[in-house]
């Protein structure tokens, strides 16, 4: 490298004596470090304020000096997971007792029911009892059954308004400021969490199921109705003018040119939106609408907390068994291929289990 | 006797110029083929026929009657197909004749039998009458060009739009979608307005044939008055050679693969 580069301007091609590093180089070097150093300290100034922030909100919180309690917490936990011992020596986790528990309240099944169907010999009549004098479908999931029942009304009554709401929310359906009325409406409902709806609906149909099923079905307008809106500024603007040219009404250029182009799209967000309201079933449960949860807030009442356990994990079961359910059936739903029929979906698990096993 | 007049249509977004004064007059029943490269003004001419564009200046009268809207009796076929993938390829033909029901009927497809039976014989007419039951989104590019064809025979038109409609396919689906673009035409009397590129497909189906370049009508005659040198006006400064292909000649000829712009 010759110290003598060829530059036009002349100053570029000067050097600092010390290092022999060009100045054009020295300059943007000490430039970026700058930039970089600004940078940095402006990371420290928002952690600062963040650390800051965060300590006046555990002041708030009363975290600072909190009145806690960790021996009751710890009596709690041995209550939360009661251990037996095997042979009068080896402890373990006495799985039993939570057993016992769910058989006893009916968590899980509620055999007076079932037994309506499970029976040897099938009895017709009882069947047929169990199906349409009992309408026992639900009710043989016992208490999970109640909060799942609650879930599905809910989804089901909230859906047909969710999907007005929600096309007519849209700016491509009502125009600018009128489409707000739809959307303020479902702002106004989503701004009132679904337990607080229960509680409102208590004075109308009591404190029970059937008050926290209107009111899921009320959060389910705006959760659901929001979903759509959204779902609806993402579609195209060609199968829309393509039916504008044939000459469609506007009811059918929406219901041909839009709704048909988010119809599966519409579809996961519902069964979606079913997943979240059998959780929501499980909160508002726990003021005393029935099921899982009024079962979990009673016996938390009375300080039983291996029946609490025991509850959790009817609970657990429940949301699991559902999602499962609902991702499945999104995932087929989403999917291109060629679908496959039902027989086949019930016939085929242990194949496709067995194979998904060895991948 | 002249069946669309246009005269002294123009058409503005904001400071560009899509359409500069454009006047010609159609009798009933031709095959006309717009031409021009990209950005001409072909889709915005082809979109103020059909009601879709409100024009800036000038008039569309089409039976004597104004376009100020999209009407049942023009039908249009676009580029990206525009059908509905989620629905079968009946569905979406049966689309095509929703203005004749109500809403109800019409979404619960509880139309009477004769409008079914029209939506099964116009995907007879595309050739897809075995495959009325398949998703139109599991079909190839050609395919739902054709699904598109049958939902604007389903409507009934007395004039097809068609915007650049084998644009988007290969050589070999393009010339089987024009061919039954104009059989459809010929069969049923449409009045016909297709938009290409490929000066070889044009010449091949078009009766006669307009030239739009920077928004100016610069052609507007027969194919016998199509030469190489009106061709080299609509087209520019672009190399038109291998574009133009006389009567006799092969119009699959290798050459012709050049022919987009």
């Amino acid at each position: 490298m010759t110290p003598d580069t060829t530059d036009s301007d002349g100053t570029a091609g000067a050097f600092d004596a010390d290092t022999g590093v060009p100045d054009r180089i020295a300059d943007q070097f000490e430039n970026i470090r700058r930039t970089r150093r600004r940078r940095a300290l402006g990371w420290l100034g928002l952690f600062a304020f963040l650390a800051f922030a965060t300590l006046q909100a555990f002041a708030a919180t009363e975290l600072l000096n909190p009145d806690a309690r960790l021996g009751t917490f710890t009596d709690s936990l041995t209550g939360f997971f009661p251990i037996t011992s095997y042979f009068g020596v080896v402890p373990f986790l006495d799985l039993g007792q939570y057993v016992a528990f769910i058989r006893q309240e009916n968590l899980l099944y509620d055999p007076e029911i079932g037994g309506l169907l499970f029976q040897f010999p099938p009895n017709p009549t009882d069947v047929y009892a169990f199906f349409f004098r009992e309408l026992g479908i639900f009710q043989i999931f016992g208490e999970a059954g109640i909060t799942l029942a609650m879930g599905f009304v809910g989804t089901v009554l909230g859906f047909p308004v969710a999907l007005v709401f929600g096309t007519l929310g849209s700016e491509r359906v009502t125009p600018f400021p009128f489409n707000f009325l739809f959307r303020g409406t479902m702002s106004f409902i989503r701004a009132v969490p679904a337990i607080i709806w229960t509680l409102i609906f208590i004075p109308f149909l009591g404190l029970g199921p059937s008050s926290a099923a209107i009111a899921i079905a009320f959060d389910t307008i705006g959760n659901l109705g929001r979903l759509f809106v959204d779902e609806l500024e993402e579609i195209e603007d060609g199968p829309i003018e393509a039916m504008e040219t044939t000459g469609a009404s506007k009811p059918q250029v929406v219901f041909f040119g839009m709704l048909s182009q988010v119809r599966t799209a519409f579809i996961a967000w519902t069964l979606y939106i079913f997943e979240i309201n059998v959780r929501i079933g499980v909160t508002v449960g726990v003021i005393g609408a029935g099921g899982l949860g009024y079962v979990l807030a009673s016996q938390q009442n009375l300080l039983r907390f291996t029946n609490m356990m025991a509850t959790l994990l009817a609970i657990f079961f429940l949301i699991i068994s559902v999602e499962l359910f609902s991702q499945r059936l999104r995932s087929r739903l989403r999917s291109d291929e060629v679908q496959m029929g039902i027989w086949e979906l019930v016939a085929g698990f242990p194949r496709r289990m067995a194979e998904s096993m060895l991948k | 006797m002249t069946y669309i007049e246009v005269d002294g249509l123009s058409k503005r977004f904001g400071d560009t110029v899509a359409l500069d004064d454009v006047s010609f007059a159609v009798p009933d029943g031709e095959f006309v083929i717009v031409l021009g490269v990209s950005g001409s003004g072909k889709s915005t001419l082809l979109r103020a026929l059909s009601g879709l564009l409100s024009p800036t200046d000038g008039e569309i009268a089409i039976a004597g009657e104004s376009m100020v809207g999209p009407r049942p009796e023009v039908a249009m076929i676009f580029q990206q197909h525009n059908i509905i993938g989620d629905m079968t390829a009946y569905s979406n033909s049966l689309s095509g004749g929703v203005h004749r029901s109500g809403f109800f009927s019409s979404v619960l497809q509880l139309q009477d039998d004769a409008e079914k039976h029209r939506a099964l014989d116009a995907l007879d007419t595309v050739g897809l009458l075995d495959e009325a039951e398949q998703k139109a989104r599991s079909m190839s590019g050609g395919q739902q060009q054709r699904i598109g064809i049958a939902r604007a025979l389903v409507q009934q038109p007395n004039v097809l739009l068609a915007d650049e409609p084998v644009a988007s396919l290969d050589p070999g689906s393009a010339q089987s979608v024009m061919g039954y673009l104009r059989t459809a035409s010929e069969d049923r009397g449409l009045t016909t307005f297709c938009s290409l590129h490929q000066v070889n497909i044009a010449r091949k189906f078009g009766h006669r044939f307009i030239g739009l370049r920077d928004g100016e009508k610069v052609f507007d005659g027969y194919r016998d008055d199509l030469t190489i040198e009106v061709i080299d006006d609509i087209y520019g400064d672009i190399d038109t050679e291998g574009m133009f292909v006389r009567d006799d000649g092969d119009a699959d000829a290798p050459t012709d693969e050049v022919a987009t712009s």
